[in-house]
């Protein structure tokens, strides 16, 4: 089974116009302005998610889905937020439960007539059902088995409230996986490609396989970066979250967020090129670099931490390189490291821009590494080139 | 279709708390009430913010890259480039009842942020400017260039608030 990486293009904005749709009903209902933060496709083990999801406790409702696509969607506040959710609604705290149902009811229609005027049939949604969940028990039913499921989840924000709440979409594999692949075939027709009469569409689709084999490559790259930070400072590390997703990039300055970041960038040269960014957020990367540091430096970021923290991107980034280029049997280089210490959005901006002339959409992996004893955590992002990574997958397929 | 702020800006008007309309990378948005215009986190990104201050009509644009490719000519998300972005915004501007000729121009952002990236940051402000200077729109401030991040506010009087990296405010 080949996936075209395009049709989970169409399917992503989908998801993302969906939620913009639920974020608008939201609204009306509320009057509190919400906005869609960022939507992404996942292609993740069961594993993974249940390790992105620990330590989560949600409150939301699921709904079943029937018709034109089958499968579990489900919406969940943070447990807490969901005082603030309920102060914002007619009826108040008194309406607990059946205010929460009412609400995930109306989001989710909203988010699924999207997907139902795409597809040209209507979708049925079961009754909501309302939950309470600890960790990954939030995800839909069968999220966690099997070796790869594709799930789309968007992120929306209330700019006046803490009222942040996700949707995620778990469409049945088997039918979800013929309709990225049917849309393969009008998406490639009319040169898609501009015509340019190279590889072009069939370039982009590649066996199901090789994305949930890159899925988990990507994880043993975050171990692996993780295990030298520990090499270099002594410091137990642990890798929270690693998860490889398919979004626009556009969204990816929003997902870092407006906090002062520091850290280091690298140009990834080989197959596939790309780039790699190492943030942290400036506490942590002050404290990391201190642990490198033998004495105090007189400024928390000042040259001498610069100079620890370029160096402890460079092992990272080669081990986290590392990891790809022995799976996909490709060389792969990294540029020296450059330091960055600005807002988060603004220093990843110029790396979504140069990859933004090729492509719209890209494969992001973040890792969320932390450090035990002294309280540090960054996070990776790796944002190699669609086109080169789809070859590289293609050719792992047929070895 | 590909820049939801401005397609949701009637709901956001009915809002009682109508305050804050966010405009993303690659977006732009337009104003025709009370509302601030907001884009966080320029980078090398560049934000114009164009006003036409006798109907009160506001736009804002984060555009990411110059100008568009052979295969990505902007079509599809206009905002994505400067001068797509530019020509988009002014149209919008005007159907939302703003004069072009009498429209005024802010540039912020187009930060040099890495070395990696061959300056696209100077390369967005100087099409940005040319691009207005050719649509007869005057730039009246400008804080661009230099290594900073910068945070922008549009708000409903016209000025554009800038808060770069290290807290350091103008307003414009």
């Amino acid at each position: 089974m080949r996936v075209d990486v395009r049709a989970l293009g169409a399917c992503n904005r989908l998801a993302e116009r969906g939620a913009g749709q639920a974020a608008g009903a939201l609204t009306d209902l509320t009057g509190t302005d919400l906005s869609v933060e960022v939507t992404g496709a996942s292609v993740a083990s069961g594993e993974d998610l249940a390790e992105a999801f620990a330590g989560r406790e949600s409150i939301g409702v699921s709904v079943g889905l029937r018709g034109g696509l089958e499968g579990e969607a489900v919406l969940a506040f943070d447990a807490a937020n969901v005082d603030a959710l309920l102060s914002l609604l007619p009826g108040g705290a008194s309406m607990g439960r059946s205010a929460v149902s009412e609400v995930g009811n109306i989001a989710l229609g909203g988010f699924l007539d999207g997907w139902a005027n795409y597809l040209g049939t209507a979708i049925d949604m079961t009754p909501p059902r309302y939950f309470e969940a600890d960790g990954a028990a939030v995800l839909p039913d069968g999220a966690l088995a099997g070796d790869g499921v594709f799930l789309f989840e968007s992120r929306l924000d209330a700019t006046t409230t803490d009222l942040d709440f996700s949707i995620y979409m778990l469409p049945d594999s088997g039918q979800f996986r013929d309709l990225v692949v049917g849309k393969t075939a009008p998406a490639a027709a009319p040169g898609a490609e501009g015509g340019a009469g190279n590889d072009g569409a069939g370039s982009t689709a590649v066996p199901y396989e090789s994305l949930s084999t890159f899925a988990s490559l990507a994880k043993r790259g975050s171990a692996n970066a993780a295990d030298n930070i520990a090499m270099m400072t002594g410091l137990e590390t642990s890798v929270d979250v690693s998860r490889l997703r398919f979004v626009p990039l556009a969204d990816v300055p929003a997902e870092v967020g407006v906090e002062p970041h520091a850290g280091t960038v690298f140009e990834l040269q080989g197959e596939p090129s790309g780039y790699l960014a190492i943030l942290f957020e400036e506490e942590s990367a002050a404290k990391i670099a201190a642990s490198m540091l033998p004495s105090e430096p007189d400024e928390p970021l000042g040259g001498m931490a610069e100079n620890a923290l370029c160096e402890l991107g460079n092992v990272m980034t080669s081990g986290f390189i590392d990891g790809w280029a022995n799976v996909l049997g490709t060389s792969i280089s990294h540029s020296p490291p450059e330091y960055v210490h600005d807002i988060g959005s603004a220093a990843i901006s110029p790396l979504i821009a140069k990859l933004s002339r090729r492509q719209d959409y890209g494969f992001v992996i973040d890792a969320a590494i932390r450090t035990e004893g002294v309280q540090a955590r960054c996070d990776v992002y790796a944002l190699p080139d669609e086109r080169e990574l789809t070859r590289a997958l293609d050719r792992l397929s047929e070895s | 279709m590909s820049h939801p702020p401005s397609s949701r800006e009637g709901a956001l008007s009915r809002a009682p708390d109508a305050g804050r309309i966010k405009v993303g990378v690659s977006e732009l948005a337009v104003a025709t009430g009370g509302e601030t215009l907001t884009t966080s986190g320029l980078g090398s990104c560049v934000a114009v913010a164009l006003v036409d201050r006798s109907t009160g009509v506001r736009g804002l644009l984060h555009a990411m890259l110059p100008n568009g490719t052979e295969t990505d000519t902007g079509m599809e998300r206009p905002g994505k480039y400067v001068d797509t972005g530019i020509e988009t915004l002014i149209a919008e501007l005007e159907a939302a009842g703003a004069a072009p000729d009498r429209l005024e121009a802010r540039v912020a952002g187009g930060a040099e942020m890495l070395d990696l990236t061959d300056a696209v940051g100077p390369r967005n402000v100087a099409r940005a400017e040319q691009r207005l200077d050719a649509a007869g729109v005057p730039v009246i401030e400008r804080a661009v260039g230099d290594g900073v991040g910068r945070t922008v506010r549009f708000r409903a009087d016209g000025r554009l608030v800038v808060r770069a990296a290290d807290g350091f405010e103008r307003t414009l």
